[in-house]
């Protein structure tokens, strides 16, 4: 059998996959026969163990061997030890019986008399203590501690106890003086050993809260003894002049820096009470340390991050605050991508506590959005989301636009976030339809119009539709129709169907308010639909669009000729073998033939479009409510159902009827982001029923009804209680939680009285931007007073519980 | 704090050439974020950032010549301090096998392995800042070992 050596190059040699395999396996199956053997001699062995790791590290099995560790650890030579513990901690885990084996022979390693022997111990001891092998091997780790001044063993023993105290806290109070005394002992205190007392500290400060553990003060002592000298630690490395054992880029230590912070910051959370008074001292070391710290190298950065997520955990003073939100923006500024990683997602974190700094670096946030890298993008993103305000709001607006419209639609997922959280935000501070908002979508739609959901189209129509002035819909008209019918260069990409679909959509609601315009003419516009019509035959969306703006437009030209043509157009659809357009065009062409004063006022422009509330707060029977009713209506207009009046009839019978007729009604409907087809889609539910009715994506955010209570209030979110129903024995409360920052993954956690029995409906929504409304059901039964307790928890770091008690008994 | 959880040594072509799990994986997870983070990882661009959020922690990985090191740590971990650990790796390894390479670790892995023990232990641990310390506990070791194999001979 050859050496190691070999057998890596011939598994490097093998030429293809399978002969890998094969010679891995064959080898494998070798090794196993090879170490049965009772009589192979250890230096055989020693070599066998050796191909295992290397197997090992090819991701073979090697579980047959792991006694084999433990006879190479047994041996005497250092040679086998070595090789014997690193197969022991690669093979090996804690959960493993086989350890019961190991026990003996750490418990006399460890007192072993060549050190490096002993520093293998305490390796693997770190790697595989299970809870017995804590208990039974920490008096010899103890020992290590006390009587030792070997530097390298007492590093290691400090990591061990570190583990060990982490596996059996009860320990903790056996290793907690080491920590004070190895300060007294300044010759041994090296950085490696005082990474290892910040190991075990930071091991103390994590047990001793979570268990009832009984000599909680004994250890609070100690910590308070050695907080100072831990800040003495921070202060010296800080300002330490070159130590070239040290240094990295001209940083002293960042390792034990930073961990040295992580251990204060611990301790400040866990013994609040206990170190305050050092708290200045803390403090002003921080300050301090931020002016020190002047490389713009990763080494002097993971030291100033730290710094700036101990000034947040432990909610420091003001004006360090603003001093860490200043490094962060200075993270962003630099050119180096991972530091930039990082500032964004602390300056996402603390966003909500500090908005105003935050705001003060919008330029360089703006600027990460233009970065190569996608999870860049979109925390910049997010951020940019989180501090719009209405000082910066067209400028912000301006910039994100010229983001996505510049990102070659490469991204889709960055840009469908990006105008969804547009259109939301304009929607939350009531901006939807205003002149400049509407200006925005169309320059979107414009260079973004085939990245578009079809969610996002119909939100913008209704945008649109909803315009409270008439010049803002003439001039967005114009500009669509006169860059749409332009015969210069194509403007508009001719994969833009979003683009089209709304310039149907608006030559059939405000071809009158344009036509006249210069390039807008019968003709021009009659021929658009036309051509549209031919390249799009076999896209029903499209069609069901032209054939309404087909109709509506006929109704506001003159030309013969061109009416004659929509005519035709629509008349040639009778025929189309989709049954939805067949039914419309079938229908539309009855219309189509009524005299002109019926007509004009039935193909009026949309009304208003009014976002039911009521919808989005109970949805759940809304829905149910809402379909039935829409066959019906349906019903009628396609006599598939017997009805009372027919649609035809119901024209004749009321000439000239208000926009809001039945028949109109239907056509706007409730949803009239989908146009005319969504209705008709919802008639013949049992012969299309694999296409329902698409809601709008985007939802609308809750209104909270003005008779409900707040019944909390902190800097993150708002709660508000309404109690819809009270009655003896059970009541109905819905509660309603307004963002104020935003919210990533609410979790609502409530308790009632004992007497009472709690359903909690699902929450509407668990992520929202500042100003969003989600809302949750209970339904409380049972006897008492009316009370609760609530629990709130999310992914960005809202964590609270209040109470609050109603006058109301059941 | 450096709660690393694994560390991993990739090829270009996804080979792995060293690996060590600091936390107790069963094997079906092992062999879960092995594959997952080999496919993400060697698909990442150059100019992309070196920390990506997976499952419930984060990876930090950096490219050294063939190699992708890569390490998974605990959200409470300092990203950018890890890269310096990673560093902190290579560089022991290159001043340890003077000017490392690829096949330096193929074929002396346990030696490598020895060496991350010098610098991570227990769940993660890191243990020793200075730069001269490792290497000499490293060349200690080896003297041990080659005196240990000598006396046999001469015995």
């Amino acid at each position: 059998m050859g050496s190691l050596r070999t057998f890596i190059k011939d598994v490097r040699a093998a030429k293809t996959l399978a002969e890998e395999r094969s010679m891995i396996t064959k080898e494998s199956a070798k090794i196993r026969t090879r170490l049965k053997d009772d009589h192979l001699s250890l230096s055989k062995r020693r070599k066998n163990i050796q191909k295992l790791l290397y197997l090992y590290i090819l991701g073979e099995k090697t579980h047959f061997a792991q006694v084999e560790c433990i006879n190479l650890i047994a041996s005497d030579e250092f040679e086998n030890k070595r090789l014997g513990y690193l197969a022991a901690m690669l093979l090996l885990d804690e959960k493993q019986e086989l350890l019961t084996l190991l026990t003996n022979i750490l418990k006399s390693d460890i007192n072993h008399p060549t050190k490096y022997v002993v520093s293998m111990v305490l390796c693997t001891l770190g790697t595989l203590t299970s809870v017995e092998l804590a208990r039974d091997l920490y008096p010899d780790v103890e020992q290590i501690l006390k009587f030792s001044k070997d530097r390298y063993l007492l590093k290691k023993a400090f990591q061990c106890a570190a583990k060990i105290v982490i596996k059996d806290p009860y320990l903790a109070s056996v290793f907690h003086p080491y920590t004070v005394k190895i300060f007294s002992m300044p010759d041994v205190c090296t950085h490696g050993v005082l990474l290892g007392v910040n190991q075990l500290l930071q091991s103390m400060a994590t047990v001793v809260k979570s268990n009832e553990f009984n000599d909680y003060d004994a250890v609070a002592s100690t910590i308070l003894k050695v907080v100072p000298e831990l800040l003495g630690i921070l202060k010296q490395t800080n300002s330490s002049t070159l130590n070239t054992a040290y240094d990295v880029h001209g940083v002293c230590d960042p390792f034990l820096q930073v961990e040295t912070l992580y251990t204060l910051r611990l301790i400040f959370l866990t013994f609040k009470d206990e170190v305050s008074s050092y708290n200045s001292k803390f403090t002003s070391i921080l300050g301090k340390m931020v002016t020190n710290v002047e490389s713009s190298k990763n080494s002097a950065n993971a030291i100033l991050y730290e710094i700036v997520r101990t000034v947040f955990t432990l909610e420091s003073q003001d004006s360090l605050r603003v001093q860490s939100i200043n490094i962060l923006a200075k993270f962003l500024s630099g050119k180096d991508i991972n530091t930039k990683y990082v500032a964004l997602n602390s300056l996402l974190q603390v966003v909500s506590l500090e908005p105003q700094a935050v705001q003060t670096h919008r330029k360089f946030i703006s600027r990460c959005l233009f970065d190569p890298d996608i999870s860049i993008q979109k925390r910049a993103l997010e951020l940019i989301f989180n501090i719009i305000e209405d000082s910066n709001m067209k400028e912000t607006v301006d910039e994100l636009v010229n983001f996505i419209t510049l990102s070659d639609g490469e991204e889709r997922d960055l840009i469908l976030y990006t105008v969804e959280h547009l259109l939301t935000m304009f929607d939350i501070r009531g901006i939807k339809s205003k002149g400049w908002t509407l200006a925005v979508v169309i320059r979107i739609l414009k260079s973004m119009g085939e990245h578009l959901t079809v969610e996002i189209i119909g939100e913008i129509l209704v945008m649109i539709n909803n315009a409270t002035e008439l010049s803002d819909k003439r001039d967005i008209a114009l500009q669509l129709l006169q860059l749409s019918l332009s015969k210069d260069q194509p403007i508009i990409s001719e994969d833009n169907f979003g683009w089209k679909l709304i310039t149907v959509w608006i030559i059939g609601e405000y071809a009158n308010l344009v036509l006249g315009e210069p390039g807008v003419t019968d003709i021009s516009l009659t021929g658009y639909l036309n051509n549209l019509n031919n390249i799009y035959s076999d896209d029903h969306k499209l069609i069901g669009y032209i054939l309404t703006a087909a109709l509506k437009l006929s109704s506001r030209i003159s030309d013969p000729g061109c009416i004659e043509k929509l005519r035709q157009l629509v008349k040639a659809h009778e025929q189309n073998t989709d049954l939805v357009i067949q039914t419309k065009a079938v229908h539309y062409s009855i219309l189509f033939s009524q005299p002109k004063e019926i007509k004009t006022a039935f193909l009026e422009a949309m009304p208003v479009f009014i976002k039911n509330v009521a919808h989005e707060l109970d949805s759940g029977e809304k829905a149910i409510s809402r379909k039935p009713v829409q066959t019906d209506l349906l019903g009628d207009l396609l006599s598939d159902i017997p009805s009372e009046k027919k649609p035809v009839a119901s024209i004749s019978n009321k000439p000239g009827g208000g926009s809001l007729d039945l028949l109109l009604h239907s056509f706007t409907n409730k949803n009239p982001s989908l146009g005319a087809s969504a209705p008709l889609t919802t008639t013949t539910t049992s012969s299309t029923s694999d296409q329902p009715v698409t809601i709008p994506n985007i939802q609308i955010s809750e209104n909270i009804p003005s008779s409900a209570l707040e019944i909390h209030t902190s800097s993150a979110i708002q709660v508000f209680s309404h109690v819809e129903s009270a009655n003896q024995g059970s009541a109905n409360i819905r509660l309603f939680f307004k963002a104020k920052s935003s919210v990533t993954q609410l979790a609502v956690l409530v308790a009632v009285s004992k007497t009472q029995k709690l359903n909690l409906g699902t929450i509407s929504r668990v992520n929202m931007i500042p100003g969003q409304v989600a809302t949750q059901l209970l339904t409380i039964t049972g006897s008492g007073i009316l009370k609760f307790r609530i629990k709130l928890s999310s992914q960005n770091g809202i964590n609270l519980q209040f109470d609050h008690k109603f006058d109301t008994t059941l | 704090m450096s709660k690393i959880k694994y560390l991993l040594l990739l090829s270009r072509q996804g080979k792995v050439r060293l690996i060590r799990w600091y936390r107790s994986y069963d094997q079906r997870e092992k062999a879960l974020i092995l594959r997952e983070i080999t496919t993400t990882v060697l698909s990442r661009k150059p100019r992309m950032c070196n920390i990506l959020e997976y499952q419930d922690h984060k990876i930090v990985y950096k490219r050294y010549a063939s190699l992708f090191f890569i390490c998974g740590i605990s959200p409470e971990d300092n990203e950018l301090l890890t890269l310096e650990i990673i560093h902190r790796f290579v560089e022991s390894m290159d001043r340890y096998f003077g000017n490392v390479c690829e096949l330096d670790i193929i074929f002396n892995f346990s030696r490598a392995y020895n060496i991350l023990d010098e610098l991570i232990m227990c769940d993660g641990a890191f243990v020793e800042s200075s730069k001269t310390s490792i290497l000499t506990s490293m060349a200690i070791m080896d003297s041990v070992e080659s005196n240990d194999s000598l006396e046999k001979v001469l015995s």
